[in-house]
Formats: structure tokens, sequence, C-alpha cells
């Protein structure tokens, strides 16, 4: 079967998983009564008598008379058109806007935790399986093994009051005082805090020559990334160690090593390179689970990102927010995966569909 | 024939295995710890004076505040001789024994752990053995289902469960079983898919089996050790998601439950400006669970599969 077909297929079957997922989450987040939604988009401030007119307005706006499934289709004909609806965390906003506010903290996150996994488990683990059983493989496997135990919360706690006073700042996700000064360039979106082009303040400042608000961003990513780097460190390691001792099994490595290939290029060449196919998807659909599974590390650093909007969503009962960003999610970690499934193919001739 | 089946003792499977377990110093210091965390939730389920707990029930005892009024907003104190790991502020209410709501934690934790992963893992065998040996339109079906459940992160699935059914502890159990069934589907499908066509099947199938009695005598026995294997290390990684989902805020801060990953947050208020033992103790007995069921589990993994027995 050629690639393309295979690619072809696969979108195919993603149609109806993120349909399933979307009316999962619809259920969901409208089973619980027409009146959470109606306390979303009612004013408060609205006095009594006009309060009735409102709430019927909103009834009819989102059709809650109707079948929780015909709902669902009155929801979904916009969301197909790219609107997908409103929220209220943190202020009253588009969905679409709040995700291109939060989205991209979360990405600079993502690429500071998995660059730093990859620069970290790379030499780890490839050390710790060419010196098999030697005290530093015994350490490695023993800390990793304790790390992997670690719920992720502990991790971030010790280390933002370990290493806090010395990496400041280390909550938020920029210097709010920093942004005055970025007001009026053509690149920064005041009203709604959102730079241009990348979207990833770090990215654009550095671009634009703001030194100074690029440092701070890249230092207030470095304590969160840091520890979704040790979250994540344990089990890179584990699944490197494991392939590069295979690796180091095979019979083209003794060939080359009784024909002389000097030690370090057995190791560096010859085998970390198979070593490491199997590891870039584990690395891959780890990092994919990042851009929306470092919940709990953006609610303790308060690192405004998609978890932590998501939890504030959760919070104040938004319904809007949890259906946008679970799609959000969704279509995320579907593509991710595809992308990551026809890498390994282009990577590895050995795989076949 | 009949003979070489009775020559072999009704124990002995069962010596060579916990041989084999017990062999593993590790997998032995896991049960060793996992049996004190079970200790310390039996006794607290059925006598917590034993340990010098009177009620098992509440996180901080909402009286403290009736009897003396000093008790609301006093700060943590360090851990000394007469508080060993210090004491917490919950809800509010100050002065509460760390070590005292811990094993009150550790009762309520580890009895949901064992819910969730149980009722997970027996939803998700049934429909898994289901799909996998019914084959065909069932099966694609299935697994597209489950495919949706692996499309968002599960600590944001569970927030969304527990959107409708509320923030309560109870609720949150239910939030992850809903999260955690699709895992046992899958690995259940894909051990019933590779035991389907081993030669053994088809030897059942060609003296006239029937399709139920193949299902549940030959299939459902070997698909059953390493589900029970997932089970026994995924007490330990369901606790940790458990408390998170609690340290993230499902619970409602006036929650005044005992829960590991509540008693978290609630310290966390005062745990950045220096009272850190109130985040960091129910972290460390939490790590140290999950890492006793891991070593637990990676001992009982040996003992079920014969290649890795050294």
């Amino acid at each position: 079967m050629k690639l393309w077909m295979y690619v072809v297929r696969r979108l195919l079957i993603l149609i109806p998983t993120l349909l399933g997922l979307t009316f999962l989450m619809f259920i969901l987040t409208h089973a619980g009564g027409t009146h959470i939604l109606i306390a979303e988009y009612l004013n408060p401030r609205l006095p009594e008598t006009a309060k009735n007119a409102a709430t019927q307005a909103i009834i009819t706006r989102f059709h809650l008379g109707d079948p929780i499934y015909v709902q669902y289709f009155y929801w979904l004909w916009p969301v197909l058109q790219g609107d997908l609806g409103f929220t209220i965390t943190p202020i009253p906003l588009p969905v679409t806007t709040a995700i291109a506010l939060f989205m991209p903290n979360t990405l600079m996150l993502t690429i500071v935790a998995s660059a730093l996994t990859w620069i970290l488990a790379v030499p780890i683990g490839v050390y710790s399986a060419v010196r098999r059983d030697s005290v530093l493989d015994q350490g490695v496997r023993v800390s990793s093994f304790t790390l992997y135990s670690m719920p992720i919360f502990l991790i971030g706690f010790i280390l933002l009051v370990g290493l806090g006073i010395y990496i400041q700042p280390a909550i938020g996700n920029v210097n709010p005082a920093l942004l005055p000064q970025l007001r009026g360039t053509s690149w920064f979106d005041s009203t709604i805090s959102v730079s241009y082009p990348t979207h990833i303040l770090f990215f654009d400042a550095a671009l634009h020559g703001y030194w100074n608000v690029a440092w701070d961003a890249l230092v207030h990513a470095l304590l969160p990334g840091l520890s979704l780097t040790l979250a994540l460190l344990a089990g890179i390691i584990r699944i490197l160690r494991a392939s590069m001792l295979e690796v180091l099994d095979q019979d083209y490595i003794r060939l080359a090593r009784a024909k002389g290939v000097p030690e370090r290029f057995v190791n560096n060449l010859h085998a970390r390179k198979n070593a490491l196919l199997p590891t870039v998807t584990t690395f891959g659909y780890l990092v994919a689970g990042l851009l929306g599974g470092a919940v709990v590390i953006e609610y303790l650093f308060n690192y405004k990102g998609i978890g932590w909007w998501t939890t504030q969503a959760f919070y104040a009962q938004d319904v809007g927010a949890i259906m946008g960003s679970t799609f959000v999610f969704g279509i995320i970690l579907v593509f991710t995966t595809l992308l990551l499934d026809v890498l390994y193919a282009l990577l590895d001739p050995r795989i076949r569909y | 024939m009949a003979t070489i089946y009775e020559k072999k003792g009704r124990y002995d499977d069962l010596k060579l295995s916990s041989k084999v377990f017990f062999a593993n110093k590790s997998a032995v210091a896991g049960l060793i710890i996992f049996a004190i965390y079970l200790g310390i939730g039996l006794t607290m389920q059925l006598a917590p004076g034993l340990l010098g707990v009177q009620d098992a029930g509440l996180a901080a005892n909402p009286a403290c505040i009736l009897q003396s009024p000093t008790c609301a907003g006093l700060l943590p104190t360090a851990p000394s001789s007469a508080h060993l790991l210090g004491t917490a502020q919950v809800n509010g209410i100050g002065d509460v024994d760390l070590l005292d709501l811990m094993m009150k934690a550790i009762r309520v934790d580890l009895a949901l752990s064992f819910f969730i992963v149980l009722s997970g893992a027996a939803i998700g065998t049934v429909l898994g053995v289901v799909s996998g040996y019914a084959g065909g339109l069932v099966d694609e079906a299935m697994m597209r289902v489950t495919d949706i459940f692996f499309t968002i992160p599960y600590l944001v699935l569970a927030l969304a469960v527990g959107f409708i059914l509320g923030r309560t502890l109870e609720n949150m159990a239910l939030s992850l079983v809903v999260v955690w069934w699709p895992l046992y589907a899958r690995y259940a499908r894909s051990l019933t898919l590779s035991t389907k066509e081993m030669t053994f099947i088809e030897a059942a199938r060609a003296s006239a089996s029937g399709r139920a009695k193949i299902l549940f005598r030959h299939i459902t026995p070997n698909v059953l050790p390493p589900i029970f294997v997932q089970i026994s290390l995924d007490v330990g990684t369901i606790l940790g998601i458990f408390a998170s989902l609690a340290f993230i805020g499902f619970l409602p801060s006036t929650a005044n439950v005992p829960e590991l990953g509540y008693i978290a947050n609630q310290g966390l208020t005062w745990g950045l400006i220096g009272y850190w033992w109130t985040v960091v103790f129910p972290g460390i007995a939490i790590t140290l669970f999950a890492l006793a069921v891991n070593l637990m589990g990676d001992g009982f993994r040996d003992v079920i599969d014969p290649r890795r027995r050294s």
C-alpha cells in the first residue's frame, strides 16, 4: 500500500473520531441542564423585569428547547465555519480569540520542555546503556524510577520552592509591566495581548529586538518547562536505554567492533542512530500530550496556557471554553499522531502499510 | 494422559510463582510498603482509635472553630515532636495534625483508586475481549469509540465529566472510570487478538468447541493474568492522577474531605511562602505508594511471563 493512500485512509477515520469527540463533549457539557448555559450568557446586572425576556432570547438563540442532539447540530454548523462560540473566562471573548491568546503560551512551554528533555535524555540514555550495570547506570535507573512515580505537582512544587529564589520570576508567563512598551508597535495587539507573527511572545520580541521582553518570557517558561522535563525524562530514558541495549546486541555492531571500529564511533554512529528511532515516536506522543497535558504545571505556576484556561473554565462552569479547548486538544492530538506515523514511515524504510 | 496432570500438585503453580516473586528483592520491598499502606487504610476504616485518630471522616473538624475560635486561620506549624509531620490548615481551619490527616486520606485514596481501577478494568476487559473476539464491524466500531477517548488529555476529559456530575469526591472517581476503561479495552483487545491466532485455539475449534466455550474456557484465562498485572501497576498510577485532579481544584476548596491531592491543594496557599511540608508530605506519600506498587507490579510481571525470569 502506498503511503499517501494510508494517509488518506487515516484522514477519513479522523472525521468520525472528531465528530464523536465533539458529540461526547457536547452531551457532557449540556446534559447538566439548560440553566448552566443560561447563567453563562445572562447579564447578571439586568433588572428583574428584563431577565425573563433575556432568558427567552438565550433559549431561542441556542435552541435550548430542542432535543440535545438537535442542539448539537446547531452547535456544529458554526464550528465548521470556524466559529467556536463565546467564553466568559477570563473575560467575555470569542473562543477562537481566547485560544489565540493562550495556545502560544502552551506552545512556548512545550518547546522549552521538549528541547530540555531531548538535550538531557539522549546522552543519559545512551551512556546508561553503554555502561550497562555501572554505578552511574544504576543511579540513572533508580532516579528515573523514582521520578516516574512522583506526581507532577510534587516535582513542580519542589522546583518552585527550591529554585524559585534563584530563577526569578517563577510565576506567570511574562511580567505585565513590560507590555506597555510594546503598545503601539506594529506587531503587538495590545487589546488582547497577542503578538505577531508567530504569536509566541518570546520569538516575536526577539525578532523585533525587544531583548528584555524576550528574556523575561524565557525565564518565566524555564521552571515550568524544567518540571515537565523531569516528568517526561524518566519515560524517554527508559525507552532509549532499552532500545540502545537491543541495538548493541545486533550482529552488525559485533561486526563493527570486530573490524576494529573505535568504540566511540560504534556507540555514537552505528548504534545511536538506530536506537533513536523508536524513541522519536514516543517522544512525539509525549510532546503531543504536553500541548494539552500541562494542566497541573500551568495551574501550579499560574502559567497562562490552555491548560490553565481549562481549569479556570471548569471553575466558572464555562461551557463554551470547555467545548472549545477539548475540540482544539482533539485536533492537535489527532493530527500530531498522524504526522508522527507518517514521519516514522519515512524515517524507517522497514515499516510497511 | 490423565496421570500426567495428577502428578502435579494443586499448589505447585502457586509455589513456583511465589518463589519467583520472593526472589525479587525490590518486589518484596514494594509488597511490604503496599501492605503498610493497606494496613493504615484498613485500620482507619475499622478502628481509627488505634492510630490515635478520633474521626476518620472529615479533613478538618469544623467543631474546632466552635470549641476554640483560635483554630480558624491558624498558620501551619513545622514538624515537631508533638506533630511529627507538622500541622496544616484545611478549609480555613488551622491546627490540623498532618500525619493524622494523611492517614485519613490514605484510607480514602486507596479505596477510590481500587474502585477506579477495578471498575475501569472490568468494563474495559469485557468490551475489549468481546470486540477482539467478535471482530469485524463490532470491533471497528469499538475501536473508533475508544479512539475518541484517546484524543483528549485525561485530566481535561475528567474535568469535563466532572462538569456534569458535580464537584464531589465520588464524582471524581466516576469521572476517572470514564477516562480509564478505554485503556483496558485496547489492552484486552490486543491480548485477545494474539491469543485468538494461537494453535491451541485452532485445535479447540477443530475439536468442535463452540464459540462461547472457546471464549470462556480458552481465551479469557489467557487474557486475564496480564490484565491483573496491569491492574496492580495502575493502582499506583491512578492514585497520582487522582491526587493531581484534586490538586488542580476538581474539589471545591470548601470540600473538607481527607484526600492527598486536596490536602496538597489546600497547603499550596501557604506552601509557596515557606510552609512547604503541607504540600511535600502528601506528595511523598503518593510517590512512595506509586513506587511500591510499580516495584510490586514488576515482580508480578516476572511471575506470569516466563521469558523475564532470570
